[in-house]
């Protein structure tokens, strides 16, 4: 993919690109952990199913 | 036939529509991503498909792609797709032969299973997720209202069981945890960091949010089925169905030619074109 110097930008002073946006990412990531966790519990034999 | 029996094949449908597209970029221009991405996808659609028929009926071999496709390789095949886009290094094929060789391996053991299979403990009303699994009882533990168990010999301790579909022990049932890890780790963590990456830049929004749906519409799946094995099946099929859609937005979205885009290369993480 190639791009242009004058690519599109973020909208500035945006409540969803400067708050809504990185709680997102930083929510997604924890619950991401949590199921990588989880998911290394059953393979560990700590989850049992 | 249940909102439930229908759930599955609206998934299917999106997930057909979706790799056709993936795929149809593939064709054009010769991006490994879109490759594996249009694997993983066709895996998701297959286990959605056996998800739907194994509603209505049983069938062994519709069982057998429900948990090699449907369970164990389709995330990783997806996160290796984002691999492929975000890493261009050679390791990276070092990993494509690590998942090939241990996606047949899987196979492999599947395979195994088959004959082993106990079929007399299969029912439409459950759905096929909350009957796979042999569940050892642990001490005190009754078995569900209606459940068919055994007792036998485990790990030289002998236990009374819930029956599933997959005796205890099969060895295939330890492959899913490492190829669902690998897979959320790359699919899930790739759209997070891409997403990140141009959100710091403050560049291409739509690439931004677009790789926001994509990792949210790949969480939901992974959360859908955790809650399913916790024994809350119930939202299984709803949260195939959110997930297929936002992905799919999620892809549409990061593919949309932006008003200023082309002429001068910059690596575009994570874009879907």
């Amino acid at each position: 993919m190639t791009e242009k110097n004058g690519k599109s930008h973020m909208p500035k002073d945006s409540f969803f690109f400067e708050k809504v946006v990185p709680a997102s990412l930083v929510f997604m990531g924890l619950v991401m952990l949590g199921l990588i966790i989880f998911a290394a519990g059953v393979l560990l034999g700590f989850i049992k199913f | 036939m249940s909102v439930n029996h229908v759930l599955p094949f609206l998934s299917t449908l999106i997930m057909l529509v979706f790799t056709v597209s993936v795929l149809r970029r593939y064709i054009v221009r010769r991006q490994a991503h879109f490759l594996f991405w249009g694997i993983g996808l066709a895996m998701f659609g297959a286990g959605s498909f056996a998800e739907a028929y194994l509603a209505l009926a049983w069938n062994k071999w519709i069982f057998f792609a429900w948990y090699l496709f449907g369970a164990a390789l389709n995330a990783a095949w997806l996160g290796h797709g984002t691999l492929y886009l975000l890493v261009r290094r050679k390791w990276v094929n070092v990993v494509t032969g690590i998942l090939i060789v241990g996606s047949l391996f899987a196979g492999y053991l599947m395979l195994q299973a088959m004959p082993k299979l106990d079929e007399a403990v299969f029912t439409i009303d459950k759905i096929v997720s909350e009957q796979y699994g042999t569940k050892v009882l642990e001490e005190g533990e009754s078995a569900p209202a209606g459940a068919l168990t055994i007792t036998t010999t485990y790990r030289g301790e002998e236990v009374t069981a819930v029956r599933g579909l997959l005796p205890l022990g099969t060895p295939v049932r330890l492959t899913t945890p490492f190829f669902n890890i690998y897979g959320l780790i790359t699919l899930v963590g790739g759209a997070i960091y891409s997403a990140f990456l141009f959100w710091r830049k403050r560049v291409m929004p739509n690439r931004v949010i677009a790789n926001v749906l994509i990792a949210a519409g790949a969480l939901l799946i992974g959360f859908a089925s955790t809650l399913t094995r916790l024994g809350y099946g119930e939202y299984l099929y709803v949260g195939e169905l959110f997930s297929a859609i936002l992905m799919y937005a999620g892809f549409q979205l990061a593919a949309k030619p932006q008003p200023h885009e082309m002429i001068e290369s910059v690596p575009a993480p994570a874009s879907a074109d």
